[in-house]
This record gives C-alpha cells, sequence and structure tokens, in this order.
C-alpha cells in the first residue's frame, strides 16, 4: 500500500470518527472558559424583599448559584433538589446559596417562589449584566465559587439524578472540607 | 351598528398602520455611537439562536448584550476591548469570524490544505489514466486469453461450415 493511500484511510477514519462523535454532544452546549477564573461580584435586589444583596458579603465561602426563571419548565424539575441541597448544606456556616432570577417578570418570579416555596435568597439580574458575566446562555445553569472566589465548577440543565449527585458529593462536598475536586 | 363602526375603524387602522413605519423611519437617527454598537454586535454571535450575530436577534439576551455593549463603549472601551470582554465570558463561541490563532488555523487553512491535496491527486490520477490510454493505442492490442482465442475460433469454423 503507498503512503497517500494510508493517509487517505487515516483522513477518513478520522472524519468518521469526528461525525460519530457530534452526534452523542449537544450541538446548542457552548463549552466553558469561565472555570479557574475568578468569579465576578454582582448586587442586585432579593426577589422576595427588594433589599439589595451583594456577592461581597459571602467573601471566603462556597457560593452555589443557580440562574432559573419562572417561565423554565427545567427549574422546576430541579427546585426540589435545590431546596434537599441547601438543607443539607446550608449548617455549614462556610457555605452560601443564591438564585438568580434571569430575564423574568418580578411578579411572576414571586408567585414561582411563594407556590414552590425557596429557603435561600433570590437576585434579580435586571440588566441581564450578571448572566453575561457569567455566560449564561439559558437556564437552569449553576455555578460553584470556592472560598477564594474562583468559579470550581459550572452545570448547564436541570440538577436531577446523577447531575445532582456528582455536585453535591464530588463537588460540593470536598470543597466544604477543603479537599481537591476533580475537575469537570 | 357593529357593522358601520367595522367599516368606519378598518380603513382608520390600515391608513395608521401604513403612516406609522414612515413616521418612526423618519424620526431615527444613528448616533455615532450606534454605528459603533452595531460594528461590535454583528461580529458577536447570539448564544440562544446561534446562526444570528446579537445585531440581529431578536432574544432578549441578545439585546441586554446590545445595551451592554453601548454602556462600555460609552465609558471608554475601544470595539476590541469589548469584543475581549464577550469573548472571556463565552470563549471562542461568541465570535461569528474565528479568530486565526493556535488551532484555529486548522478551520481556516482546512479547506485549501484538502482543495490543494484533492487537485494533487485528481491531477495525478487523470495523467495516469491519460499516460496509460496513449500507450495501448500505440502498442499492439491487448491480448486475449486462451478461452476468448479458442471461442473466436470456433466462431469461424462454424461461419466457414
Amino acid at each position: 500500500m503507498k503512503i497517500w493511500h494510508i493517509i487517505l484511510v487515516i483522513s477518513i477514519a478520522g472524519l468518521l470518527a469526528l461525525f460519530y462523535k457530534g452526534l452523542w454532544g449537544d450541538p446548542r452546549a457552548i463549552p466553558t472558559v469561565l472555570i479557574g477564573t475568578q468569579a465576578a461580584t454582582f448586587s442586585g435586589p432579593e426577589v422576595r424583599t427588594g433589599e439589595m444583596l451583594s456577592t461581597n458579603r459571602f467573601h471566603g465561602k462556597v457560593i452555589l448559584i443557580n440562574f432559573w426563571a419562572s417561565w423554565c419548565l427545567e427549574c422546576r424539575t430541579e427546585h426540589e433538589n435545590l431546596m434537599a441541597l441547601n438543607r443539607r448544606f446550608s449548617p455549614n456556616p462556610n457555605f452560601v446559596m443564591l438564585g438568580i432570577n434571569y430575564q423574568d417578570r418580578l411578579e411572576d418570579a414571586q408567585k414561582y417562589l411563594q407556590e414552590y416555596g425557596s429557603t435561600f435568597d433570590h437576585v434579580r439580574d435586571l440588566k441581564g449584566t450578571i448572566s453575561i458575566d457569567y455566560g449564561v446562555y439559558g437556564v437552569p445553569e449553576t455555578f460553584v465559587i470556592d472560598q477564594q472566589g474562583i468559579i470550581r465548577y459550572k452545570y448547564v440543565g436541570p440538577l436531577v439524578d446523577t447531575g445532582y449527585t456528582h455536585l453535591t458529593d464530588d463537588i460540593l462536598q470536598p470543597l466544604l472540607e477543603g479537599r481537591s475536586i476533580s475537575r469537570s | 351598528m357593529k357593522k358601520a363602526l367595522i367599516i368606519l375603524i378598518l380603513p382608520l387602522s390600515l391608513l395608521f398602520s401604513s403612516l406609522t413605519p414612515v413616521a418612526l423611519g423618519a424620526t431615527v437617527e444613528e448616533q455615532p455611537i450606534d454605528l459603533q454598537v452595531r460594528e461590535v454586535a454583528k461580529t458577536l454571535r447570539c448564544t440562544i439562536c446561534q446562526n444570528e450575530s446579537i445585531w440581529e436577534s431578536q432574544a432578549e439576551l441578545a439585546q441586554q448584550m446590545r445595551d451592554l455593549i453601548k454602556e462600555r463603549l460609552l465609558k471608554g472601551e475601544t470595539p476590541d476591548q469589548v469584543r475581549a470582554y464577550f469573548l472571556s465570558r463565552y470563549g471562542d463561541y461568541i465570535l461569528l469570524t474565528p479568530q486565526k490563532s493556535g488551532m484555529n488555523w486548522i478551520l481556516w487553512a482546512g479547506p485549501f490544505v484538502l482543495l490543494a491535496g484533492g487537485g494533487a491527486l485528481l491531477y495525478r490520477t487523470l495523467s495516469r489514466w491519460v499516460a496509460q490510454t496513449a500507450a495501448s493505442k500505440q502498442g499492439d492490442p491487448p491480448p486475449i486469453d486462451d478461452r476468448l482465442r479458442k471461442r473466436i475460433e470456433e466462431e469461424l469454423h462454424s461461419r466457414e461450415d
């Protein structure tokens, strides 16, 4: 077999492998570039009380940020898990959880929280700047920021099943115990 | 009464609907900053409707991005600095035209390399075919196998008979 035959076969096999890999990916998924970078600080009014909240007050804590909206159906599927997550980790003084209300009407967001309940604060993203700072392109999206203010984890989609257990057991628990986490 | 009301309202609504865009068009005036916003927004991909730029997209996030571009330009940032900010938040994906650096060179150079390779392969194959055809025309006719020769002889014999 000549050398160019080999090159041709390898090239075609490579292309087929790429196409096959592409079949299983999410074409809308945008890979994040924020892991390992300093998290942007932000402030905004709390959805229910209107009180101004700023992430500056949570410096030195592990912060979980969840972007959601009342019109988002997938947000409803993860809501119970978010509540359970907060119940599990909120006794730890080094943990705080924040919801970011994304592209929503205030009355709809308030009604949603009244209906489904919530035990943590939710900041309104009035001009979309918080979402853009975090490279958000849809909801729900969840971020974990470590004690040094570095973004350590991002999850796109509802936190259910293995997505939820991975976040709680492999990311939050080790971070709060000062252990290293696998980058994913 | 109802019919009369419709007859009265319909022509009026048509008249106003045809006039409104003209009136609006006459009052909108683009400022230099809007030109800069457009220049930047046209180079950034809408992350929701991913085949459009944020200038063309009607998504709310795209509108918020346009507002943020304007805000940053008004603060004194250059168009390149604004693009760099979006790049730092969303990565290469946000740029409608990939940067000419690193692995992106494969995207830029790949089609030309493939075209050149394919062209060379085609040229080589065609040259061989042409050479083979020319050689076969000049030389002896191609040999025939024994089975075919035997059949030809049989055919000839049968004709003679």
